[in-house]
């Protein structure tokens, strides 16, 4: 027999999506990083940033994009691979029970030499896995371009960027499987995973406008991962376990809901 | 004789809506068993249940001797089950999806899968997305029957199918048959329970209300019968009626012609015996009597039950 038969589907069959989500990802790294001379470090792109209102230049973390590591966070980490690694993964998430049993193959998975709880840590470990793999994409040529493209990162800093990277991208994946393994309906755990991912980020983007909404910093993963800028200062690891503890908790409510209901009914 | 499938007292509500009002039958290890009823009858959700894809409200299912809430995977690795509407949309070819279900049932024999594709005409090294619905049906039939389960459970096998490959698929039933393996059906399809089945059971609005070996359902069925007589020896046709009409289970009588020779047609339902005794004393020139026409019986049955108290 075959040892995780249900991971090994799951993960395979959707190779050609990974490379499509690994080339969009490498494309962001080679549009954004090599430009950081002529753009974040320039005196010039300085008073342009200046020139902005403050409010623009917070929500979109340009504040910090004077320096290499800074730069990295805002563009890279922060705003485009932050937004193709969620859609990827909420994607997934959304796909793996919720859209499998809309389009009515689950029945068929299920009537086989299953449990519906292997079902869902299979696929689960299918989207971390995948995941994994497109964070260390990023991380490689994050360093690849550190040297040519004159960011000066920390290694070391990087790589704990990377982890809370992945978690954020695995909080708004997991959050989709478990509302689509919760309802059987790809669209709520899309919407369930969108959510969170966009929720997030407003909350981060509003709640660092002004101390009177400062709270919505708390209810926002993406401020969680990056609210002390981990390629400039280093991952808050309190902040990676409670992505990471998050999404494990979500793939085991997702378990234990399709363990306990009626499937295409 | 051991049971293979029984379900007691079996009901299932969605919501508020209940489609099973306690569905009972039992299906013998080795037979085939087949389920017919109008859509929407609760023939798919009857099969969901015994394969725990659905949970009953209420009522004892056992299969293979196992509650399927409590079987498991092991159970399961038992049963070839094939749904009633097979959805296969993956970008892979049918050998690469059969061998990702062979990874999650009972042991395939070698060479199993392309006997069977072979036979079906089944071309596995296709997408499975760019397959026709007759030949996605025939992959599923693969899934269902390549580990030689003990128990099938096939929910509309046909539907789909070419008649020469529903054939070569009533060829398959008759041999898991001869091997022992115990068969589940439903169909809508009569003459198809008729060449299958062994017992039928019928399902109507969530409730068995017949369970008939075929060869019972045949018995009750009734037959046209015409026939022509000469006129040559004085035969007239109300001569002919009175004498057809007092044959025991002969109805229906009419007189379609009776310038040249006497041409009646009845309906029989019963024993032919004692007609073929009565028509001896006819000059016929012509007799057909029909198949059983299991058709009106099964509408009978069906119409039977409206009258019942819902």
């Amino acid at each position: 027999m075959t040892t995780l038969p249900l991971f090994r589907r799951a993960f395979f069959d959707s190779w050609r999506s990974t490379l499509a989500w690994a080339a969009g990802l490498t494309g962001a790294a080679l549009l954004y990083l090599p430009l950081y001379p002529s753009i974040g470090g320039s005196a010039q792109m300085q008073d342009m940033i200046n020139a902005l209102p403050a409010e623009m230049t917070k929500a979109l973390n340009y504040d910090q994009i004077a320096t290499g590591p800074g730069y990295t966070q805002a563009t890279l980490f922060g705003l485009l691979g932050f937004l193709l690694m969620t859609i990827a993964s909420v994607g997934w998430g959304a796909a793996a029970v919720g859209g499998d049993e809309e389009s009515g193959q689950l029945e068929l998975t299920l009537a086989h030499g299953v449990r519906r709880i292997q079902v869902v840590l299979e696929r689960a470990l299918a989207l971390l896995l995948r995941v994994v793999l497109l964070t260390v994409l990023v991380l490689l040529l994050v360093l690849g371009l550190n040297g040519p493209a004159q960011l000066g990162i920390d290694a070391g800093n990087v790589a704990g960027a990377a982890v809370l990277f992945a978690g954020l991208a695995l909080l708004s994946g997991t959050a989709a499987l478990c509302a689509g393994a919760v309802s059987g309906r790809r669209t709520y755990g899309l919407a369930a995973g969108a959510a969170v991912g966009v929720l997030g980020y407003v909350f981060n983007a509003v709640g660092r406008q002004s101390p009177d909404v400062e709270w919505l910093l708390t209810l926002s993963p993406y401020h969680w991962a990056y609210g002390n800028s981990p390629v400039t200062n280093g991952a808050d690891w309190g902040a990676a376990g409670l992505l990471w503890g998050l999404s494990a908790a979500l793939v085991a409510l997702a378990a234990v809901a399709l363990d306990r209901r009626d499937v295409g009914a | 004789m051991s049971v293979a499938v029984s379900a007691q007292s079996l009901t299932k509500s969605f919501g508020r809506r209940e489609v099973l009002h306690g569905v009972d039958f039992s299906v013998a290890a080795g037979s085939v068993f087949g389920v017919i009823g109008p859509n929407g009858a609760g023939k798919t959700t009857t099969m969901r249940c015994l394969l725990d894809i659905i949970r009953p409200s209420s009522g004892q299912v056992r299969v293979l001797g196992v509650d399927p809430r409590t079987g498991g995977p092991g159970l399961r690795r038992r049963i070839g089950y094939l749904p009633g509407e097979l959805f296969l949309e993956g970008r892979v070819t049918g050998r690469k999806l059969l061998a990702h279900y062979q990874a999650i049932s009972g042991p395939v024999p070698p060479g199993r899968i392309d006997a069977l594709a072979e036979r079906l005409g089944l071309d596995l090294d296709r997408h499975t997305r760019k397959l026709s619905k007759g030949n996605k049906q025939k992959l599923g039939l693969v899934q269902a029957f390549m580990h030689q389960p003990e128990l099938l459970i096939l929910d509309e096998p046909t539907s789909g199918l070419d008649p020469l490959v529903q054939q070569e698929f009533h060829g398959m039933v008759r041999e898991a048959r001869h091997r022992g393996q115990t068969i589940f059906l439903s169909s809508h399809v009569l003459s198809e329970i008729q060449q299958t089945v062994d017992t039928v059971g019928i399902l109507r609005d969530g409730r068995i209300i017949a369970v008939e070996p075929v060869g019972g359902l045949q018995a009750g069925a009734i037959r046209r019968i015409r026939l022509t007589a000469s006129k040559a020896s004085g035969l007239t046709a109300d001569d002919a009626v009175a004498l057809l009409a007092g044959v025991p289970g002969v109805g229906q009588v009419q007189v379609l012609e009776s310038d040249g020779g006497v041409t009646l047609a009845a309906v029989l339902e019963g024993a032919i015996q004692p007609l073929v005794r009565t028509l001896g004393q006819l000059p016929l020139t012509d007799l057909v009597i029909g198949e059983p026409d299991l058709e009106e019986a099964v509408l009978r049955l069906y119409e039977g039950g409206q009258e019942e108290p819902r």
